[in-house]
């Protein structure tokens, strides 16, 4: 029977030939490219020479790409904390009967991770402006004039600063996922411990928290895929300054490699994002995994 | 006294539930205000901006739109087809090739299906932005890059392993014997393929196109490495830009970026009900 509706091979082949070929022409060949070069030493020019590890010695000892990769654990767990954090706590307002205008919440939260992180930024970016931005002209309106600074220029607050913007764009979309999952929950189970006397918060953590965790566990990996990375925000509102003070590893690499034109360095770095990205992703995964599974056991 | 704990219950409900209205009401006018501010702004004038950045536009002008508009150094139009003509070419090659890939790696058997499968799956685990030196090195070499149709491939192939796999777990819920049932009428397997399981395939496919249309739209960093003619460059790129010609005149850039906004604002708060639940589908299955 399956037999009547197999297409021959020809057919198949033509079917895919051309999405495949392209797929395997923009994601496995750069790959492949990427670390055959970062075994030389090409600062984009025709000369290239091979220095076998040199690179990757050197990328051991960058303390840059180092504090790059920091950052971006950083922003990692911020937003793991701040997006998915709020974002259930927002869940759980939204979900009370006392709640009103539950549609606009949702239209309006999930607004801003549709619009470009380019945008995002340059918005920030006016609000954070030392003569025209929102922060400082309300400061000065409340007559605190003496807290007025250039944020972006404070080595000390810029990272928080850029991951204010980043955590409040997505607190929408995850708040969004995790009310769909939380929608599926039947109300007997809430009710059944309301009038088993059990509080908001026990329900939260007891009942809402472990019958949605899946949902969650998705929300923890794209969130740590999105900010490993980032890369768009950072470059717009200040390219990994002052100094390397906000420095992540995409952006570490594009100036390596755009900025310095080293390609062969730059190469290195690439392959490194990757391995590091991976690491990272499959990590937390296991993590996850072996954490959830000690609790079911 | 029961009825005096009904009164404190209710003050306590009613307490919590101003509380909790306050805090989401707060949460929602900080996701759309800026969005108002910069509409209203932009109907400022620089001087007047800069005068009062809060303060709603006194002689509301559209000095701003016809200066970007006019100025022909900005390239704002080119730069808004050169997005809409990419993002569109991107997305119905996008939802023709998930559909294609994601029904034949579903329903036909052969001997390379499991490598396909496994070769997409990687692609989406892949950190993209690893590779956004070496596709920079590789298009340099082909003599591909800075052309009109650069950005199709980088933007077809990262989005096709989320299309596939959307496209494969809907195939699956088809029942075979429509196809069987087909192939006995005759049907051959393009005609099946497009005049059978295409239309019910649908809802999936306008789910993926959802999806690609704002990341295509949005796209950044690989614009920015393989695009440097600005005849070419896409709105986010100009974007930047602007960033440097209008560093002072915010009321210029803000409107600036409500033209680029715009398709997308307007496309989100048309079908926002739609667009929130194909971007939660494709979040949470692929």
């Amino acid at each position: 029977m399956l037999n009547s509706i197999k297409p021959k091979g020809r057919t198949v082949f033509l079917y895919l030939v051309i999405p495949v070929a392209a797929f395997i022409f923009t994601v496995f060949i750069p790959l492949i490219t990427s670390l055959v070069y970062s075994f030389f030493d090409w600062k984009g020019g025709p000369n290239k020479s091979f220095i076998g590890l040199d690179n990757y010695a050197q990328l051991f000892k960058d303390s840059t790409f180092w504090l790059a990769f920091s950052h971006n654990i950083y922003l990692v767990i911020a937003c793991i904390i701040g997006q998915i954090g709020i974002a259930f706590v927002l869940v759980l307002m939204i979900n009370s009967r006392l709640v009103k205008l539950k549609t606009m919440h949702r239209t309006f939260g999930f607004f801003p991770s549709t619009i470009a992180a380019v945008c995002i930024g340059l918005i920030w970016n006016m609000i954070y402006h030392n003569k025209y931005g929102l922060i400082n002209s309300f400061l000065e309106a409340i007559g605190r004039k003496d807290l007025c600074q250039v944020w972006l220029n404070n080595t000390k607050l810029v990272m928080l600063l850029v991951t204010i913007p980043l955590i409040w764009q997505y607190i929408g979309y995850y708040m969004v996922i995790l009310l769909s999952a939380i929608s599926s929950i039947s109300t007997e189970v809430l009710e059944s411990a309301e009038i088993d006397g059990a509080t908001g918060f026990q329900k939260a953590i007891y009942i809402t928290l472990p019958l949605i965790k899946n949902t969650v566990l998705v929300c923890v990996t794209l969130c740590i895929a999105g900010n490993m990375k980032a890369f768009d925000n950072i470059y717009v509102m200040t390219a990994g300054g002052p100094g390397n003070a906000s420095m992540v590893m995409a952006m570490y690499g594009y100036q390596v490699s755009f900025g310095q034109s080293n390609m062969g360095y730059g190469s290195c770095i690439s392959v490194a994002i990757f391995v590091l990205s991976l690491i990272v992703i499959g990590g937390s995964q296991f993590l996850i995994n072996y954490i959830t599974r000690e609790k079911e056991a | 006294m029961d009825a005096n704990y009904g009164q404190t219950h209710k003050v306590r409900r009613g307490i919590a539930g101003f509380f909790m209205n306050f805090v989401l009401l707060a949460f929602s006018i900080s996701c759309i205000f800026p969005l108002v501010w910069m509409l209203y702004s932009s109907f400022k004038e620089k001087r007047a901006f800069n005068a009062d950045v809060m303060g709603l536009p006194t002689k509301p002008t559209l000095i701003n739109y016809t200066r970007i508009l006019s100025n022909s150094d900005y390239h704002l139009g080119q730069s808004m087809w050169n997005s809409v003509r990419t993002t569109a070419i991107s997305i119905i090659l996008i939802v023709a090739f998930s559909f294609i890939v994601g029904y034949i790696l579903s329903r036909v058997k052969f001997k390379l299906n499991r490598v396909l499968y496994i070769m997409f799956l990687m692609g989406m685990l892949i950190p993209i932005h690893s590779l956004l030196v070496p596709i920079y090195i590789v298009f340099q070499r082909c003599g591909i890059s800075n052309q009109w149709f650069t950005l199709l491939l980088p933007y077809v192939s990262f989005g096709l392993p989320m299309g596939i796999f959307l496209v494969e777990g809907y195939v699956k819920t088809i029942p075979i014997s429509l196809e069987e049932a087909a192939a006995i009428d005759g049907s051959s397997f393009s005609y099946t393929l497009w005049h059978i399981i295409f239309p019910i395939c649908q809802p999936i496919l306008v789910t993926v196109a959802i999806i690609q249309v704002f990341s295509c739209w949005n796209e950044f960093s690989f614009a920015l490495v393989l695009i440097k003619d600005v005849a070419l460059q896409t709105v986010p790129l100009a974007l930047t830009q602007f960033k440097g010609q209008f560093a002072s005149d915010y009321p210029k850039q803000m409107a600036a970026m409500l033209l680029t906004m715009a398709p997308i604002v307007v496309l989100y708060f048309a079908f926002s009900k739609q667009i929130i639940k194909g971007m939660v589908a494709g979040a949470v299955k692929g």
